[in-house]
């Protein structure tokens, strides 16, 4: 089945709809286990205590690119599972998605020339240092004031919007980095083996999809919902 | 002939989906992407549309051009649910209106066409023009707008216009990575840093 033509419905059978390295990531991200046998979406979110809607959602934001979510149908209860999966996005990210990029860039320089290899180390090194600064704002602002919104607790001086207004883009340096091994950085410049090149390529194309998506559930459900609850209709 | 390449940036799925049928429906146009949102668009991808058709409602700042980095003779033609301000269509070379038919809404788009096509055109070559190489050179320095304005004599909106074209051309926006090429590409050198 072709995970973009997917029209997912709460009655469909799990098993039917793995069929993609993306959908394994969300189910990964939202800890339910293989082995569905012929249960339904609806069955295996009751029984991990998901809302049918939400996963729905969010299956919906990586199927398809033109797809504009909507909080519409999601509940308070929803915010915790959303921020579980922003977190779980997270150490997925900083254990597995940069080190291996790390490691890959290192071996592409290696064999290049000198100043290419420090230019574009310090480059990735100031990136990687702003994804980790990034990642720990959401971690330890973010995230905590979001599950204290849910406990009742208000807090004055910090607002949702205050995340919107900060919420920068840790993508722009990853695409500039594309571009530079894309145009300029030729065997003469690298004689390293060309397939380390298409590996670190790889590499932030699947890391630069899973970011747009993040950032899409960041702000148009985890925004939107928490700001719902500061207004106290939610 | 060559068809006019469209990009909508519309948050309604009915609406865009509407306008791309209709679009489409005339042989002359393609549509190349449908987004949601102004943060889905990427330069890259479709920097080279002949019109950009943009939710009036996205962009309050009045800035829609520099939000999205186009080619200069690209039309932007804002999509309307209701009547609005003229100063909020100003940016705008034309608008389109829910109620529009199919024949109002492609005459719209080829006035707003015709209406940029006098405009000077980004050169065809992606090659650094020596003016480019030098500001590219003073922005991995680390000088400012207004200074390097004052250096080159030239005034700030002019430097501004000039980044805008040499990052459209490289494919670099981050200041690290602009200075990245200079370096790589020995317009500086890594000890004037």
């Amino acid at each position: 089945m072709n995970p973009t033509t997917i029209t997912y419905s709460a009655k469909m059978k799990m098993a039917e709809i793995v069929c993609c390295p993306e959908q394994l990531s969300i189910l990964e991200r939202l800890n339910i286990r293989l082995g569905f046998g012929e249960a339904t979406i609806e069955e295996i979110c009751g029984k991990y205590g998901l809302s049918t809607n939400l996963f729905i959602l969010i299956c919906n934001i990586y199927t398809s690119d033109s797809y504009v979510p909507s909080i519409e149908g999601l509940t308070r209860s929803d915010i915790p599972k959303v921020v579980s999966y922003l977190k779980k996005t997270h150490s997925y990210w900083l254990e597995q998605c940069f080190p291996r990029l790390h490691a890959n860039i290192h071996a592409m320089l290696q064999s290049c020339d000198a100043i290419n290899q420090r230019v574009l180390n310090q480059f990735y090194d100031d990136y990687d240092a702003e994804v980790e600064k990034h990642l720990a704002y959401e971690e330890n602002v973010v995230f905590p004031y979001v599950m204290s919104v849910i406990h009742g607790e208000q807090n004055s001086k910090y607002h949702i919007l205050d995340f919107e207004k900060n919420h920068s883009d840790i993508d722009e340096k990853l695409r500039d980095l594309k571009n530079i091994i894309v145009k300029y950085l030729s065997d003469d410049q690298c004689a390293s083996n060309h397939s380390v090149r298409i590996d670190v390529l790889n590499d932030i194309f699947k890391i630069e999809t899973d970011l747009n998506k993040h950032t899409l559930i960041e702000n148009s459900l985890l925004i939107p919902l928490v700001s719902k609850i500061e207004k106290g209709i939610l | 002939m060559k068809k006019t390449k469209v990009v909508i940036i519309e948050p309604s799925l009915i609406v865009s989906a509407g306008l791309k049928k209709l679009v489409e429906s005339n042989a002359d146009f393609s549509v190349l992407a449908t987004l949601p949102c102004l943060s889905a668009y990427n330069e890259f991808q479709y920097g080279m549309a002949d019109v950009m058709l943009v939710n009036v409602s996205l962009d309050r700042d009045g800035n829609i051009r520099s939000l999205l980095p186009t080619q200069n003779n690209t039309a932007f033609v804002a999509i309307t649910y209701g009547p609005y301000d003229e100063s909020v269509l100003k940016p705008y070379d034309g608008y389109v209106g829910l109620f529009h038919t199919e024949e109002q809404l492609l005459r719209r788009l080829r006035n707003a066409i015709e209406a940029v096509s006098d405009r000077p055109k980004v050169e065809a070559s992606n090659e650094l023009s020596p003016r480019e190489k030098e500001i590219l050179a003073a922005v991995a320095k680390g000088r400012s707008n207004k200074e390097i304005a004052d250096e080159f004599s030239l005034s700030v909106y002019t430097v501004v216009s000039h980044r805008k074209n040499i990052s459209h051309k490289l494919g670099i926006n981050s200041i690290a990575g602009l200075t990245s090429y200079a370096i790589m590409n020995k317009l500086v050198d890594i000890t004037d840093l």
